[in-house]
């Protein structure tokens, strides 16, 4: 039925030169938490839906962006508000500021690289040039730092907003390829790091303060009204 | 981008020989490559992505994002001829992976009139030693010849896991000559798994290696790398020693827990 990846586009809309805003589930669940506010804050409307056989829907690592090869989850079904879906990549549209967010999920570890490259094209056909990837790091300091794939887009955030660098080491999962995958398809792209305590038994649990903490500062980036 | 090359500044080739040192127990192939490229100063001209590598991204001291990818330089010798290294912070990741990422290295270097293919392993030995031995492994009694002469010696049998392994035996089946180096290590690993650099063992294929390409490099950096790591390594088996010591104490009397 699905080979490996599946698009099923909700709208045709055109955006002019949008901004693309990625989160997915990952540490503290901060990406995902910030995604759903931009959605409601934005009423963006969906726009693509990305299925594909890569998408478990019980993980069997925990947390469920640490992909394993001998580990590849199960497949499944996604009920939301009483409707039946296929787990899947969302991505939303939001005319004015013009923005494309992205809900992101995490594929099992045969689909990583084929869902977030599949992803970084969508956003390439969209006439997407600009990225920001927003995720949690694990830090007892309540504070906000940024990566980018470029210097020039480094100096900005500091110039602009007053935020350096201030994590190192790997970045796993959907938001962290689809962050490197930006490059090579000419997309400059920053991430927003939002410091937030690990909590060991359960990586995922919600940290809606740092969350809202990140949400403020993208808010000012995007020139978004605060909610 | 099942395995992509992509190419910065196009080159031309000439005479090419492709030296492959990936990450790999004790990081000899790495160690040595790397040491090579930046020794020689060669210039980096194409990266390799692949889907086949571990899918996460590195976040740099500086801040800035890394796919996990392998690297291509390029150095032209003394005597006209370039050698290009592929080196990198990744293998493929299963079997199918680091066969799709060597044949396509390989068909690179076939299309641009590769004439050797070396790479750079490690041996795993438990056998205690002064200086590592570098054994070799050819794809012809003419090549093994040639890195006998040069100081290996040759390897009876064995396995060489990995893509450093892997692309010699590629090599020999689309029909090129080459080697591979395995220099001894003790192939120390750290509590999280991840094995321990040995610069030792390195500085004693690029030893060899440097022979086999005709090129010189200034030592003295590895051999402090490798003196730094020469006292590590003795803590490390001070230690393991008193442990145990201790519980062949601890076995002799009995022991309760209250």
């Amino acid at each position: 039925m699905l080979d490996d990846i599946t698009i099923k586009n909700v709208a045709l809309m055109e955006l002019k030169d949008p901004v693309a805003v990625v989160g997915s589930p990952g540490l503290r669940s901060i990406g995902k938490l910030a995604i759903d506010q931009l959605i409601t804050q934005t009423k963006a409307q969906s726009l693509a839906d990305l299925y594909s056989a890569h998408l478990p829907t019980i993980y069997q690592t925990q947390p469920s962006y640490a992909a394993d090869p001998s580990l590849p989850g199960m497949g499944g079904a996604v009920v939301e508000g009483g409707n039946v879906d296929l787990p899947r990549v969302q991505l939303f549209a939001s005319v004015e500021p013009p923005l494309i967010l992205v809900r992101g999920y995490h594929a099992n570890f045969e689909g990583q690289f084929t869902v977030g490259k599949k992803t970084v094209d969508l956003l390439v056909e969209a006439g997407v040039r600009r990225m920001v990837v927003v995720a949690g790091f694990g830090t007892t300091e309540k504070k906000l730092c940024v990566a980018a794939n470029t210097q020039a887009l480094l100096d900005e955030m500091k110039a602009k907003w007053g935020l350096g660098t201030g994590y190192k080491g790997p970045f796993m999962g959907f938001s962290g390829l689809v962050f490197g995958l930006a490059k090579l398809r000419g997309i400059e792209a920053v991430c927003l790091f939002a410091g937030t305590q690990p909590v060991e038994e359960d990586l995922e649990y919600p940290d809606n303060e740092a969350s809202a903490r990140a949400v403020e500062q993208l808010n000012k980036i995007l020139g978004l009204m605060p909610p | 981008m099942n395995a992509e090359i992509k190419i910065l500044k196009p080159i031309q080739p000439q005479g090419l020989t492709l030296v492959v040192g990936l990450p790999g127990i004790a990081y000899i192939g790495k160690l040595s490559v790397d040491y090579l490229i930046t020794q020689l100063k060669a210039d980096l001209f194409g990266e390799v992505y692949s889907k086949h590598f571990p899918p996460y991204v590195i976040i740099k001291e500086d801040g800035l994002v890394e796919l996990l990818r392998n690297e291509l330089h390029v150095h032209r010798t003394e005597a006209g001829t370039d050698v290009v290294f592929l080196s990198g912070n990744a293998q493929a990741f299963s079997p199918e992976g680091q066969y799709e990422v060597s044949e396509r290295i390989l068909d690179w270097a076939i299309e641009n009139g590769v004439k050797r293919v070396y790479s750079v392993a490690a041996l795993v030995t438990d056998r205690q030693f002064d200086a590592p031995k570098v054994h070799v492994t050819a794809t012809s009694a003419d090549v093994l010849e040639e890195a006998k002469a040069k100081g290996a010696e040759p390897l009876e049998h064995g396995i060489i896991g990995g893509e450093n392994g892997l692309v010699l035996g590629l090599a020999k089946k689309k029909g090129l000559e080459g080697a591979c180096l395995l220099t001894e290590t003790h192939g120390y690993q750290a509590p999280t798994g991840e094995y321990v650099i040995d610069p030792r063992a390195a500085k004693a294929a690029i030893g060899v290696l440097t022979q086999i390409l005709g090129v010189k490099v200034d030592m003295e950096p590895m051999e402090k790398q490798a003196m730094e790591m020469d006292e590590a390594f003795a803590k490390m088996a001070e230690i393991e020693r008193r442990m145990r010591e201790e519980m062949t104490q601890q076995g002799k009397r009995p022991s309760y827990v209250t």
